[in-house]
């Protein structure tokens, strides 16, 4: 790409400065109408310099349960990594390891899983959880989350894995090791930067959800963002508040963008951009 | 210590057949080097002894015993690999001290076992790097000392040399050839490189397309090569080839081609009928040029003359027939001038042209 | 058995089997379960009514009423401008922040920030953008002389407004892939190109846009993918109506389980959508096989 003269980078400069502008308006939003107090929150003009408050955050807590709501949040999301993290990665490695003319058809036919549309299994879960007693409970979302998890994990770690070289195994299986001691002490510690992608990746789509949360949770496992959607409804519209737990939700998001961007690429994209 | 056999090994993968019934005796403490092009199933055979493939069919045996379907565990072997295979994340010491791990030995034994190899191996500095902090050349040798801290019964290696530069290499074969003397474990030997497998080996298995062409000393399949193969294949510059007749001439068999005729050796001659055709092979040692008073000299036109310093290799025609000789430097001739040459009597080789096997 | 073969087994049985085990359980079943559903009388709201098998009778109703047909050109045609508009302002801003000027490896980090958030979190954010009567956007477009337009309350803009807020979240993925692919591509055939004098229009259209095809094609069917299963922002902003304006699929379902609960049509209706977002994945396969192989 060849360099550019100082006219042109002015224009590449104020056009990509506005469309930035423009996308971190919402983001902005969110932040300062969490800080606004109730009285400012529609003024016309809009105030820009205020007296920041926490008012918003502090109800959040007491006069809404909202710490039990991120503990459910909590509860579901490690529950969840941890789960499909663990059987997504040996997954992965049998799909890696096997020698078979099909074994690629087998990983396609594996990640395909999470790209239904949830709501098209909303149903029988919901029939399901409600005859086992599961309904409204953080287990309930736990499993239903693996459904995405899982497959996304073993299609991310077979890659990590698919780079490990095979000889190394090898030179440990002459040495006189099994097949599980070898993949948890030779090919897992290598491919452990997989294993830290895959679970920000399940931490993250976790986190966010909420159909499922939405349709499968009463009061009692409640995650965060349910609660922040049924402040809508409940509280004739506290958009301070709406706006708080917003900004708490999205904290996550947020750092993972922050931190491991290089990631990001190659998680979103399912590997097809290198 | 142990020695090592194979009988009739078969392997396939799916349908494709890659080895196709191996016969290899191994004797106990012999360095074993097979030999071959690529893609000619060495590997193959050097992973199913290793069983990190399985045999689809025959027998594989270490010191007599059956070991088709043992693990790689149970076969007393340890292995070199052509990348080496060190573990990464594992430094030197960790690497030797993770081989020996599953022999249960004591923490004295472990450490006094990698002592003596470090020592032998000169990796004593080296202990407490990781793999990614050596060069190649270290590498190769912790390579090396992890198999050997293991003492098994048989080593494998797997173009442990192919990765290292050429002076390197040389340096590091005689070290394993000193090794091999002072260990006397039995070795099995897998290269592409015909200078290794002739200054290393006890005995080489020339092998193609699967199957094994020649077994014998260096010596052996140097100077009796079995077929145009193993003629072929051994020796650089290559052996040149001629196809002949045989001829029943007035003083003995004489083999004729339309660029010239030469009378055989009595020994020789006898092995061939008149008409018989026949390749006649000679290496481009042991063609010279004629000198006064030599009989049968052949004459040809210098088309190239390649420098080598002590040596030089003459590019010679006779009509459409081409060969190369390599003769003293100094003796070289100018391009394009007709000489005269020589065959050594007794570096003729006569192989069936139909056939391609050594008469 | 060769113990290569039994260590394969091995690996199979250790390490497979639980991945297909609970991906049976948690996957297979409740979509056999959904298939079972879609032949049955299932309603919820008629409790008295036997589940009876009820054969074709649902698949039926879906396909040939007005409202499934309808939520399905709702899902396409958001799906036609959200994704036109995700590429073109995507591809743009890719060829933008991927430009050798300080600064721009931050924009584009910054600029991937809406791609994390929650998307009941974006919904709820633009709702009180689109907010009547109070939202900001009706103010600023007010400061410039345009008329407050409801945005979600009529069955005019509602689709608009669910599109902006998708275009806004998704851009970001498009200018991430593409950025991604664009830094990737060699510059020799920039160079050359510089040789010979071609204009930067020339050489984005017959270098850049070729070699780019590929990954755009992959990314294409990620985003249709995705598009076809929007969900939270509508369900945030208009739960599909007003009336059935911004009834995509989903939210179809979600009303005939939900809303009615008429189970049983609303696996049927799950079903003929799992079978046209099948297409669409074997379609991005199909895609990602041929750039591996290409490359
Ligand atoms: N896992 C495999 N699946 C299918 N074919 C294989 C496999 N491994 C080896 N082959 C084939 O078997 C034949 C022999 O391979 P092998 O690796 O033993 O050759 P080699 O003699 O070691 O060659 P090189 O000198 O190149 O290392 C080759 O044709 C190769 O393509
Ligand atoms: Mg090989």
């Amino acid at each position: 790409m060849n360099r550019l003269s100082t006219r042109q980078a002015t224009l590449v400069y104020s056009v990509t400065g506005i469309i930035l502008i423009i996308f971190m308006i919402p983001i902005y939003l969110i932040l300062a109408s969490s800080l606004k107090p109730s009285a400012d929150m529609f003024s016309r003009p809009p105030t820009v310099f205020f007296t920041p408050t926490l008012q918003h955050y502090v109800d959040l807590f007491t006069l809404r349960p909202f710490h039990w709501n991120i503990i459910n949040s909590l509860i579901v999301t490690l529950g969840s990594t941890v789960f499909s993290v663990t059987i997504g990665a040996l997954g992965a490695f049998a799909l890696s390891r096997i020698r078979h003319p099909r074994i690629n058809d087998a990983a396609f036919w594996i990640l395909s899983m999470r790209m239904f549309p949830p709501i098209a299994v909303v149903v029988p879960y919901y029939i399901i959880f409600k005859s086992v007693g599961l309904l409204d409970t953080p287990l309930a979302l736990i499993i239903v989350y693996s459904t995405a998890n899982i497959p996304l994990t073993v299609w991310l770690m077979k890659g990590f894995f698919d780079e490990v070289p095979e000889a190394l195994e090898e030179a440990a299986q002459v040495d006189g090791y099994g097949i599980v001691e070898i993949f948890y002490r030779i090919t897992l510690p290598l491919a452990a930067p997989g294993l830290a992608v895959c679970a920000v990746f399940c931490f993250i789509f976790s986190w966010n959800e909420f159909l499922f949360a939405l349709m499968l949770t009463g009061s009692s496992a409640q995650t965060a963002t349910v609660a922040v959607m049924s402040f809508w409804s409940s509280d004739a519209v506290q958009w301070g508040r709406i706006m708080a737990g917003s900004f708490i939700i999205l904290i996550p998001g947020v750092i993972f963008v922050l931190t491991c961007q290089k990631w990001l690429v190659k998680g979103l994209t399912l590997g097809s951009v290198k | 210590m142990a020695s090592v056999s194979l009988t009739n090994v078969v392997k396939a993968f799916g349908a494709f057949k890659v080895v196709h019934g191996v016969d290899l005796d191994i004797a106990d403490g012999e360095f074993v080097v097979l030999l071959g092009p690529s893609g000619c199933g060495k590997t193959t055979t050097l992973r199913m002894v290793a069983g990190l493939e399985d045999v689809n069919g025959g027998e594989i045996r270490i010191a007599g015993e059956v070991i088709n379907d043992r693990a790689p565990k149970d076969r007393k072997i340890a292995m070199v690999f052509q990348n080496y295979a060190l573990y990464p994340h594992m430094t030197v010491r960790q690497n030797m001290e993770f081989a020996l791990k599953p022999q249960r030995l004591s923490k004295a034994e472990v450490d006094a076992k990698i002592a003596g190899v470090a020592a032998m191996l000169g990796l004593d500095v080296l202990l407490h790097r990781k793999p990614a902090q050596l060069s190649g050349g270290q590498r190769q040798r912790v390579a090396m000392g992890r198999a050997m801290v293991r003492t098994p019964e048989v080593f494998l290696f797997d173009e442990p040399l192919s990765n290292l530069d050429a002076k390197l290499r040389t340096q590091v074969r005689m070290e394993i050839a000193k090794l091999h003397k002072q260990l006397g474990t039995t070795v099995i030997y897998v290269t592409h490189d015909q200078v290794e497998a002739m200054t290393l080996a006890d005995k080489i298995v020339i092998m193609k397309d699967g199957h094994i062409e020649q077994i014998g000393s260096p010596e052996e399949v140097f100077a009796r090569p079995k077929n145009l193969f193993v003629a072929t294949f051994i020796g650089s510059p290559s052996m040149n080839l001629f196809r002949m007749t045989a001829e029943r001439g007035d003083t003995g068999t004489v083999l004729s081609s339309p660029a010239f005729s030469l009378l055989l050796p009595v020994e020789l001659g006898a092995k061939l009928k008149p008409g018989q055709a026949v390749t006649l092979g000679v290496r481009p040692s042991d063609v010279r040029l004629a000198q006064a008073g030599d009989a049968d000299a052949i004459e040809a036109r210098v088309e190239v003359v390649e420098y080598l310093g002590v040596e030089a290799l003459v590019d010679l025609r006779i009509g459409t027939q081409e060969f190369i000789a390599q003769i003293p430097a100094s003796e070289r001739p100018a391009l394009d001038q007709a000489v005269k040459v020589v065959f050594n009597p007794a570096g003729l080789h006569l192989f069936d042209s139909e056939s391609g096997q050594a008469l | 058995m060769g113990y290569v073969n039994r260590r394969n087994r091995t690996i199979a049985g250790v390490f497979l089997l639980p991945t297909a085990a609970v991906l049976f359980l948690t996957t297979i079943y409740p979509m056999l379960y959904a298939l079972y559903l879609s032949f049955r009388n299932y309603d919820l709201a008629k409790p008295f009514i036997p589940r009876i098998f009820v054969g074709l009778a649902n698949f039926q109703e879906v396909l040939t009423s007005g409202p499934f047909l309808h939520s399905m050109l709702i899902t396409f045609k958001l799906m036609g401008v959200t994704l036109f508009f995700q590429f073109v302002i995507g591809v743009g801003l890719a060829l933008l922040v991927t430009q050798r000027l300080p600064g721009m490896a931050a924009i584009r980090t910054l600029l991937l920030i809406p791609m994390m958030i929650s998307p009941v979190i974006v919904g709820l954010v633009w709702l009180f953008i689109y907010f009547p009567e109070l939202g900001y956007f009706n103010y600023f477009i007010g400061l410039i002389g345009i008329n407050p337009i409801p945005w979600i309350t009529s069955t005019q803009w509602a689709l608009t407004a669910i599109a902006i807020a998708d275009i806004w979240q998704w851009t970001p993925f498009v200018m991430m892939g593409t950025a991604a692919a664009l830094q990737s591509l060699s510059p020799e055939p920039y160079e050359a190109a510089r040789i010979d004098g071609n204009s930067n229009i020339d050489v984005f259209l017959h270098v850049t846009l070729p070699q780019l095809k590929p990954v755009l094609i992959s990314l294409l069917f990620l985003r249709a993918i995705d598009a076809f299963k929007i969900y939270d922002i509508i369900f945030v902003l208009t739960k599909g109506g007003p009336g059935d304006a911004t009834e995509t699929i989903a939210l179809y379902i979600y009303r005939q389980s939900f809303t009615f609960w008429r189970m049983g049509v609303g696996a049927a209706a799950s079903f003929v959508s799992l079978i046209i977002i099948s297409v669409l994945i074997t379609l991005f396969f199909k895609s990602m096989q041929k750039s591996a192989a290409a490359r």
